[in-house]
Formats: C-alpha cells, sequence, structure tokens
C-alpha cells in the first residue's frame, strides 16, 4: 500500500515539476508558429532583444512635427488601399511598421476617419502574421471615434505594438520584430524628410533627421545578424548601408556636463547640462530624403 | 518506515508546488500599474520589468534612445506605497550617472528628464535595502 502511495505521489511530483503549464491548444498553436519561423541569426536571442529595445517610438516624431506646427499631409501616408499587395511574411512585418506609424501620425493630428482606415489595415496584417489577437478592434474603434479620447487611444496602441514585439521576441521571431520597427522608422523618416524640404529654415526638423543617424545604426546592426539566414533582410541591410553613408557625413556632438537635480513634488527633478550639436546640412537632408524614398518605395510597393 | 514514506512524498509535492509560489515575483503587474500613474501630459512609451530574482541579480538594465528636446519620465511602482528600495538611475552612452531616483538619502517614486543630448542611455535598476527585490517601471515622453 505505501508504495502504492509513493508511486502516486512521485508521479504527482514529475508531473508538477515538469509540466510546462502550457495548455494544449497553446501549444499545438505555438508548434504552428514554427512553420513562419525563419533559420534564424547565430547571434545570442537576448542581444537581438537588447538592441531591438533602443529603438524609439515614431510617435515621439509625429508629437514634433505637430508641435512644430506642421500641417495634417494625408498624401504622406503609404495608403490603406495596397494592403492587397502585401503577401509575403517579409512584406506584412515591414508594411504593419509602415502603418503603424501612419496609425499614430493620424492620431496625433486627431484625423480619426483616416486613423479608422489604418487600424484595419493593421489588424488585417496582423492576422496575417498570426498576431491578431494583439488588437482589441472594438476598443481601438471605439477610442478613435471620438476625438476626446486621445490619450487613451495612443496608450493602448502603444501598449499592443509593444506586446507584439514582446510576443514575437519570445516566440523566437524577432526577425519579424526587426522588420516591424525598421518599416515604422522608414515612415516616419520619410514623412520628417518630406516636411524639412519644404520648411527647409526649419532647424529643429533638420537636427531631427541628424539624430536618426543613432537609430539606423541600430537598425542596420538588427539586420546584420540576419543576413546570412534570410536574403529579403540582407536585401534591406543592402539598402540600409547605403542611407547609412549617406548618415556618415552627418557629425553629432556630444559634450558631456555634469546634470543637477532637485525634488519637485516627490520626483527627481533632473537638468541636464550635457549637449549635443548636429552637424548637417540642407544638402545632405535632400540627399537622404531621395535615399529614404528609394528605401519606402521598395517597401511599400 | 510507512509514516517517513509519506511525509517525505507529502514533503516533496509541498516542495515543488511552494516554489512556485513562495518569492514568485510578478514584474509585469507592477509595470501596468505604473503606466497611469506617469504625471499629466506624458504619453506612455515603455514599460519595463524589474525583477531581481530574489537577490540573484543585482541590478536590471534597460536601454532607450533619448531625444533632445524631449522630457522624459521615468517611475517606479513596487510592494506597498514606496519604492521598496528599488532606484532607477540614467547613464549616458559613456556610462555617465546623469540622473537618480535616490537623493540625499530618500527614495523617490519618478524622475523627470527634460533631455538636452541625443543618445543611447542605459536605464539601470538596483536594489537598496529592497526586501522583495521586484517591481515595475514605465517610461513616458512629452515634448
Amino acid at each position: 500500500m505505501a508504495m502504492r502511495i509513493l508511486l502516486v505521489v512521485f508521479v504527482a511530483v514529475i508531473l508538477v515539476a515538469c509540466g510546462s503549464g502550457k495548455k494544449p491548444d497553446e501549444k499545438a498553436f505555438l508548434e504552428s508558429l514554427d512553420s513562419a519561423k525563419n533559420l534564424g541569426p547565430t547571434i545570442d536571442q537576448e542581444v537581438i532583444n537588447s538592441v531591438l529595445q533602443q529603438i524609439p517610438s515614431p510617435l515621439e516624431i509625429s508629437v514634433l512635427l505637430k508641435e512644430s506646427g506642421t500641417k495634417y499631409d494625408q498624401a504622406l501616408l503609404n495608403s490603406p488601399d495596397n494592403l492587397s499587395t502585401y503577401n509575403s511574411n517579409y512584406k506584412k512585418a515591414l508594411n504593419l511598421g509602415i502603418y503603424g506609424t501612419d496609425l499614430g501620425y493620424t492620431n496625433i493630428f486627431e484625423q480619426n476617419q483616416d486613423g479608422i482606415k489604418y487600424l484595419a489595415a493593421i489588424k488585417s496584417l496582423a492576422d496575417g502574421l498570426n498576431i491578431g489577437q494583439f488588437f482589441d478592434i472594438e476598443t481601438i474603434g471605439r477610442l478613435v471615434s471620438n476625438s476626446k479620447n486621445l490619450d487613451s487611444l495612443l496608450l493602448i496602441t502603444t501598449q499592443n505594438f509593444n506586446s507584439i514585439n514582446a510576443y514575437l521576441q519570445n516566440q523566437g521571431r524577432a526577425n519579424l520584430s526587426v522588420l516591424l520597427l525598421s518599416g515604422g522608422w522608414v515612415e516616419a523618416m520619410h514623412i520628417t524628410c518630406q516636411v524639412a524640404t519644404k520648411d527647409s529654415k526649419n532647424k529643429q526638423l533638420r537636427e531631427t533627421i541628424g539624430e536618426q543617424k543613432i537609430i539606423l545604426e541600430q537598425i542596420v546592426l538588427l539586420l546584420s545578424f540576419y543576413k546570412d539566414s534570410d536574403e529579403n533582410m540582407a536585401s534591406l541591410l543592402k539598402d540600409m548601408d547605403t542611407l547609412k553613408g549617406a548618415f556618415d557625413k552627418i557629425n553629432i556632438i556630444y559634450t558631456y556636463k555634469e546634470s543637477t537635480m532637485q525634488v519637485i513634488d516627490g520626483v527627481a527633478v533632473i537638468k541636464d547640462n550635457s549637449t549635443t550639436t548636429i552637424q548637417i546640412t540642407e544638402e545632405d537632408v535632400a540627399n537622404i530624403k531621395a535615399l529614404t524614398n528609394t528605401i519606402r518605395n521598395k517597401i511599400i510597393g | 518506515m510507512k509514516k517517513i514514506i509519506l511525509l517525505f512524498s507529502f514533503l516533496s509535492v509541498a516542495g515543488v508546488t511552494s516554489s512556485k509560489l513562495i518569492g514568485q515575483c510578478d514584474p509585469e503587474n507592477f509595470s501596468n500599474t505604473c503606466i497611469p500613474k506617469l504625471s499629466t501630459g506624458f504619453n506612455f512609451l515603455k514599460s519595463y520589468k524589474i525583477d531581481g530574482e530574489g537577490g540573484a541579480k543585482e541590478k536590471v538594465e534597460y536601454s532607450y534612445v533619448f531625444t533632445k528636446g524631449t522630457q522624459y519620465m521615468i517611475n517606479i511602482c513596487a510592494t506597498g506605497t514606496a519604492t521598496d528600495g528599488i532606484v532607477v538611475s540614467l547613464f549616458d552612452s559613456g556610462r555617465n550617472k546623469v540622473a537618480s531616483s535616490k537623493f540625499n538619502g530618500q527614495f523617490l517614486g519618478a524622475i523627470a528628464y527634460p533631455c538636452n543630448a541625443t543618445g543611447i542611455y542605459y536605464i539601470q535598476y538596483t536594489f537598496d535595502g529592497s526586501t522583495a527585490k521586484c517591481g515595475g517601471s514605465a517610461l513616458g515622453f512629452k515634448r
């Protein structure tokens, strides 16, 4: 009897200790995603994830554009009608990033009707990549329909994209995350360059373009991890490298000076005494604009 | 003998199951709590998990590209009302410390950083007398 009890207990211990905690359906779903995996890079996944998390949100640029007095221009964006042409995972992931930036832009400028179109396109691409579950289309749709909900809308869309990136990285599909962020960055660059060309005396916009040198270096690094395992990403890397060549002419001079701080309402408020000076010419902007446009056309075409 | 076997078996099951519960850190819960606590006007950017793995980790670090002319806020949420000894420090790309939430021995719940120099910054969380070594954090921005 004692042996029988011991056996039952032993089996229970083994089951608890070895159980993955995943339900059969979830396991089957995760296995089905394996077909979407590429051979993957040889570099440690944690290194890729740590570089990925550095890439800033394109929303920051949209806010800058609005606050610099720029008017909303739908013509700058990728039409949601192009959706049907994106059939490969490569194109879907890149254009998910592009539409994500476009959605952020329409949200910031409170262009709700356009926002709804981009939302539908995003949902469709996300579904195609098996990540549609992160978009609660009903909630977002409700928020889009009322401009008073702007803060909630920005919050929920940012959270959705963060969840997608985290999920892709956990699933060993960081290659799609790299493409998503690359697409989002290219679109933000495209919009900024177009606006900066029309407003050539706007020093802040010119400097914003110059600052993107830091982010492009990270994107090039990320793409380089996949150059031997994914020919599409290798091709994109080649184009991004050409763009990086144009950025290499820009100087970013950093001067460190110790910061000071004071406590206001329980928050440590810092006074940053360091500075960066961006040396970029109108010619550099024109060159970067042309190269960005070429890359974008390949992505959205 | 029978009693010893039964006791051993009971302790095995209890040990395995309780190890999943005792000391379990749920940083996602804390970071989700932190998002609405960002001050008014700040747009949410990222949430960060702070899991010291029961003391196995001395620090948890993330990085992000901060942009000149943008103000960033990083807050901390942990067990209880205070920060439970969790300190957030900000370092520039040259690893110079530019901000900390510990000031004159006081643990502050957030730092506001009006960035004047674009670059990669390291957001580092350390545990200074922390009991749970577990928390969450959110990063927001405004122009």
